[in-house]
């Protein structure tokens, strides 16, 4: 491998790497609240996407209830990614209200959460097939503006090229991750919510509302995926409803590698599955899609906790 | 009669079907490990039959063996899936709860991108022309219908089997269990073994009644399909992933004349039957006959 192609793979991996990073915060931040994994983040993902190319697109193609529909809101593309993201957040909060409260205060069998919320996942990407069909959806190609597309230099004779969209994507995702340590480490709320994620009954018990630190979590868990979704899709086009199924499993990956509910982890992770990814070689990019597993199956064996996560402790 | 079993042939096998798959997914769940690991060997299992039955190296066999094939082809998978079952279980059970979850699903991924891409199995396309144990689509209740029975017979026997209470009290506490000198790991290894060689053979059913067999067979979706079986059937009695298995196959096709929208519904249904039914449909229909029995005074002093 030249240094040129290394250095590509590794621009490559580290942009693709924190959108990973940032989709999956939103899974983690969910389980470090109440120790289950939101099947439907996925979907979110989706959403999000689909949120912001309504707003900042609004044409749809021929197929679904909205075939043909043209919105006359050409809503500047920033705006409408904000848009899409804070939709995707409420989408999030409803998901909480609709599939996992329920079953709280129930006190059913957390297994159950598992399947409720892959029925709103179910929910979503079918109502988005109803809608909007099963076609594929790109953003134009100027929707960040009137840009170079690219960024070309050489390294010793060789070529590099470096996306425009990849590194507003990886600018966007550093904002959203220092935005996001700011909260949690130094606002009010953000400290309730370490609170809470430590212990629901002694947060309670020190006046914080448990239940609605988890709204804002789900809000904050939602916002992130549609935020990556709408990024992933600037770059690669929505491939139709079910593009959400992979990123979702992917995450997966990201967070058992970096470890369950550690925040820090989820970066790491994500940071690591997109070079990973990224560094394969081009021979066996039909493996690509099992990089992701393959390392979450050997974590899972080699150090069950994660790169990053606290080793649980059993109590008798 | 007859008409009714030609157009409800498939669907009707396809109930049975995934209901046998539900039970692959029940076994482990009875010492309360969750694996969702069934759509991996199911699809292994397909494509084990599916190999036998169509490639050139196996020509002969087929031809002086006839029928006889069928059968080996399932003993094969089995016996594949059971051994690739204890490579992967020995390892993965020192997991707990939604760690073996996920290690469960990596497995299922890592196994459909391998049989995207190697030739034997047909790559993206997959396999055709699996060929047909029956000419109608009805007539393969008769393989996966002793089997159902099979499962339900051994299962019955298994509940009140020294196994059967070993993997009860590993699910209910798994130290208390050890202290009691059950050896957990060698149940719990025992119970994935169980379930994946049913998955497996299910899946060697499943290639000649499909007539063809892909990476699609095995999926992340198919993973949550199966765990809601279990579960919204009900996970602590054999009949509840019985249940669950058929109802929910046979959902979509219920559901067909609200078209476009049936997957929607089928998305609330999952939601609601996790809320309101917390013990599955077997524990619901329980907890209906405990309470029809005491208001006509039978089994008194129950529960």
């Amino acid at each position: 491998m030249t240094t040129a192609q290394f250095l590509q793979n590794l621009l490559n991996g580290i942009s693709i790497g924190s959108v990973y990073a940032i989709f999956a915060l939103g899974y983690t931040l969910v389980f470090s609240i109440l120790g289950i994994i939101n099947f439907a983040h996925g979907a979110i993902f989706t959403l999000g996407a689909y949120f912001t190319y309504t707003l900042a697109v609004g044409q749809f193609g021929i197929n679904g209830l909205l075939s043909g529909l043209n919105l006359d809101l050409q809503v500047p593309f920033a705006l409408s990614l904000l848009i899409g993201a804070v939709l995707a957040g409420l989408v999030g909060v409803l998901l909480e209200r609709l599939a996992f409260k329920p079953l709280r205060t129930r006190g059913a069998d957390s297994l159950l959460a598992l399947v409720s919320s892959l029925g709103v996942a179910l929910v979503i990407v079918n109502a988005i097939q109803y809608l909007v069909g099963a076609e594929i959806y790109t953003f134009p190609s100027q929707v960040y503006g009137d840009i170079k597309p690219a960024i070309m230099f050489e390294i010793s004779g060789q070529p590099v090229v470096v996306r425009t969209v990849q590194v507003i994507i990886f600018a966007v995702c550093m904002v959203i991750l220092a935005l996001l340590g700011y909260v949690i480490s130094f606002t009010r709320i953000g400290k309730a919510l370490q609170a809470v994620a430590e212990n629901q009954t002694t947060a309670s018990l020190l006046g914080i509302s448990v239940d609605r630190i988890i709204l804002v979590t789900f809000f904050m868990s939602g916002f992130l995926g549609g935020l990556a979704g709408t990024l992933v899709g600037t770059s690669f086009g929505i491939a139709g409803p079910y593009f959400g199924v992979t990123y979702g499993l992917k995450g997966l990956a990201v967070i058992v590698l970096g470890g369950l509910g550690s925040i820090p982890g989820a970066v790491l992770g994500g940071i690591v599955i997109g070079l990973a990814e990224a560094f394969v070689p081009p021979d066996y990019s039909a493996y690509k899609e099992a990089v992701a597993f393959a390392f979450l199956f050997i974590v899972l064996l080699v150090r069950p906790q994660g790169l990053l996560g606290r080793s649980l402790i059993q109590k008798v | 009669m007859n008409d009714f079993l030609q157009n409800n042939g498939f669907l009707i096998v396809t109930m049975v079907q995934q209901a046998l798959l539900a039970m692959s997914l029940y076994y482990p769940l009875m010492c309360g490990q969750l694996s969702l690991a069934s759509p991996g060997f199911y699809a292994l299992g397909g494509y084990v039959a599916a190999i036998i039955g169509t490639i050139e190296y196996f020509a002969p066999w087929r031809d002086s063996l006839g029928w006889v094939i069928f059968p080996l082809e399932w003993l094969a998978a089995g016996i594949i899936s059971g051994i690739l079952a204890l490579l992967v279980g020995i390892p993965a059970l020192r997991l707990r709860g939604i760690y073996l979850a996920l290690a469960t699903i990596a497995f299922v991924e890592i196994l459909r991108v391998i049989c995207l891409n190697l030739t034997i199995t047909g790559g993206a396309i997959g396999i055709f022309g699996v060929p047909q144990l029956f000419e109608s689509r009805w007539s393969y209740i008769w393989t996966f219908g002793p089997l159902l029975i099979l499962m339900l017979l051994f299962s019955y026997r298994l509940d009140c089997s020294r196994v059967g209470r070993a993997f009860k009290a590993i699910r209910e506490d798994e130290l208390a269990a050890d202290a009691m000198g059950i050896n957990p790991t060698r149940y719990k290894v025992l119970a994935f073994v169980i379930g994946a060689m049913l998955a497996g053979v299910v899946g060697a059913m499943s290639a000649p009644f499909l007539n063809t067999w892909n990476a699609r067979q095995g999926t992340f979706d198919a993973s949550i399909a199966y765990l809601a079986y279990v579960l919204i059937g009900g996970s602590r009695s054999m009949w509840g992933p019985l249940l669950g298995g058929a109802l929910l196959a046979a959902l979509p096709e219920i559901l067909r004349p609200l078209k476009d929208s049936r997957l929607i519904i089928n998305g609330l249904v999952l939601v609601f039957a996790s809320i309101y039914m917390p013990q599955g449909i077997a524990g619901a229909l329980g907890k209906l006959r405990d309470n029809v029995g005491r208001s006509f005074g039978f089994f008194r002093g129950g529960k």
